[in-house]
């Protein structure tokens, strides 16, 4: 059993925010009568991470992902609550503790501008002391793994996006560190890209044994990548377990997509919701819910009244399950 | 120590890239002095000297002040930019001391400019104008001790004033003014021999003559045995003070550091 490296105990972060008022009257309102408001960013958040684990974060913009983040980066202190990573507490003993993670930020870049990603990736060298041979094996594997010797000597800002991800991903990673947290690292990146990234996280994962943290608005990111997931909404935790246990307990509807031969005048079966997919109104979205429907009598329903050309049952896709759980449709605990 | 010695070579090398600035470096520095050296001729009148200060130790003082305010320019928007870009979620993510490696940075752009834009600037005034010799070696290396004191009491000047950004955002406005302040209360900008008394004692209390005139009077041996231990004395105890303030305001900072973006 490996043990925790990752225990955070309630923990909270309040940000104080200028109201702005508009116009020419409101600009000098607010230089003689600010105005400020207070938001939890982060509202008593608790969890424990296990050595190895990777587990995926996920909520809707402005849920307290990213501020998360950086309270477990040591770069924003924690209003209460505790955080032990690996025997550290991050904001307390930062220079220490950062030598030991990796972090990597979809939206901010890590390396310079004006150099190739080889030229920051001696510095990166320098600054995390990194013995010779094994920044040239790290170098070696990461130019295979992230497929970057292509562009590794070019200046970043002649890079794609999805280079410049890559490149970044590299240089979080060179000092081999124990635990790694990656924040949006496939935001704005096309299919191919994400599935590079995906699949090099991954094998690091399994390979090396690193701990990571994973933020996303990417829901594929998540199934291709994480056992455990913890959502997150209003700075509070929703939810904190694996996707398969969402999937299996909190959603007991299917889907059953159909296509008509002919247009059926009217679908009248109870307790389940029928939409059109296409204009032609052939083909069909068939919503019910296993608890109230059995699947053998519905289909035989379906295929005794009807003439049907195709017919297929789907689990309903996560980004829905998700966006259900964000609106509250679902409620888990 | 290595880590912070290789930010300033980088800060050094990149200076290297700029060949054009380094030559209008140069004429900047040049420039500057002469204008100072034309004000101060005619002020003089062709007098050989007033209260007692020849004309050749205003020349020195100019020559030694512009020299080192070369040598201390730093990139004074460091940490405002990346407050307000939210980069410096990226620094504090290196494992090195942050205030450091500004240091560094700056010693090393620092650095650059004496060896490539003072010293040619020094050599080309010194042929037409009355630059005074070191009062002998000894002199000279007590002011190259107490210039690297004075740069430091000015880097902390500096550095207080920058990390006022993370209560303010914007610190342009009093970066400007600070640089008004030293420049008038450090003896850059008029010699400190011809600042009325009243002004002289108010000076005393502060950290402003330690940064440039205490280096120029040891160059030209206008110290004596113990006013030497006091002068060094006091520029260690203003960098004491600044550290411990530059401290105070840096860790109050860091914990509400909000960074902006993403």
């Amino acid at each position: 059993m490996s043990k925790t490296i990752i225990d955070v105990q309630n923990i909270s972060k309040i940000f104080k925010i200028t109201k702005r008022k508009t116009g020419f009257k409101g600009a000098l309102a607010n230089i003689f009568h600010p105005e400020h408001e207070y938001k939890k960013a982060v509202n008593d958040i608790s969890f424990n991470i296990k050595e190895g684990e990777m587990v995926g974060f996920i909520g809707p913009n402005g849920a307290g992902k990213s501020t998360t983040v950086k309270m477990l980066s040591g770069i924003l202190y924690p209003d209460s609550g505790n955080i032990n990573i690996s025997g550290y507490i991050p904001h307390k003993q930062r220079k220490e503790y950062v030598a030991n993670i990796g972090v990597v930020f979809g939206q901010k870049s890590q390396i310079s501008w004006d150099l190739s990603p080889l030229d920051s990736y001696e510095v990166i060298k320098h600054i995390y002391k990194i013995p010779d041979k094994k920044y040239k094996e790290n170098i070696e594997r990461f130019t295979e793994l992230l497929d970057m010797r292509k562009f590794i000597n070019q200046p970043v800002r002649q890079l794609s996006l999805g280079q410049r991800m890559r490149a970044d991903i590299a240089a979080a990673l060179l000092h081999s560190p124990k635990i790694v947290f990656f924040d949006e690292p496939t935001i704005g990146i096309d299919v191919v890209g994400k599935e590079k990234i995906r699949s090099f996280i991954k094998t690091l994962n399994k390979t090396d044994n690193i701990t990571m943290i994973f933020t996303t608005h990417d829901m594929q990111d998540i199934e291709k990548t994480c056992e455990r997931l913890i959502i997150i909404d209003d700075g509070k935790k929703l939810y904190d377990g694996s996707l398969d246990a969402i999937k299996s307990n909190y959603v007991s509807s299917r889907i059953i997509e159909a296509e008509f031969e002919q247009l059926p005048e009217k679908i009248d079966i109870p307790y389940v919701t029928v939409s059109d997919v296409d204009k032609n109104r052939m083909k069909k979205v068939i919503t019910f819910d296993t608890g109230k429907t059995s699947i053998n009598s519905l289909m035989s329903t379906l295929l005794n009244n009807y003439s049907i050309k195709d017919i297929s049952v789907k689990e309903p896709e996560i980004d829905a399950i998700i966006s259900d759980i964000y609106q509250g449709k679902i409620i888990v605990h | 120590m290595s880590t912070y010695i290789q930010f300033a070579a980088i800060k050094f090398r990149n200076n290297m890239a700029y060949r054009f600035e380094y030559i209008m470096g140069i004429l900047n520095t040049v420039l500057s002095f002469l204008v100072y050296w034309c004000i101060y001729k005619a002020l003089y009148g062709g007098a050989n000297e007033i209260d007692g200060i020849t004309f050749s130790m205003v020349t020195t003082n100019f020559i030694i002040s512009l020299g080192l305010t070369n040598a201390f320019s730093k990139n004074e928007m460091f940490l405002q930019d990346k407050i307000k870009q939210g980069t410096i979620a990226n620094e504090l993510l290196k494992p090195v001391n942050f205030k450091f490696r500004m240091l560094f940075e700056d010693l090393g752009d620092g650095f650059f400019k004496v060896v490539f834009n003072f010293l040619p600037a020094v050599i080309i005034a010194m042929l037409f104008t009355e630059m005074m010799p070191p009062a002998g070696i000894f002199g000279f290396v007590l002011c190259l001790v107490s210039a690297v004191l004075g740069y430091i009491v000015l880097w902390y000047i500096s550095f207080i004033v920058q990390t006022l950004a993370f209560w303010l955002f914007n610190v342009w406005g009093l970066i400007t003014i600070k640089n008004v302040i030293v420049n008038i209360f450090s003896g850059a900008l008029l010699p400190l021999w011809f600042m009325p008394q009243p002004v002289l004692n108010i000076i005393k209390f502060t950290p402003f003559d330690s940064i440039f005139f205490t280096p120029v009077q040891l160059y030209l041996g206008q110290l004596q045995g113990y006013e030497i231990l006091l002068n060094f004395g006091r520029q260690v105890l203003w960098i004491a003070i600044l550290y411990f303030i530059g401290e105070l305001l840096w860790n109050k900072g860091i914990k509400r550091l909000i960074v902006q973006g993403g």
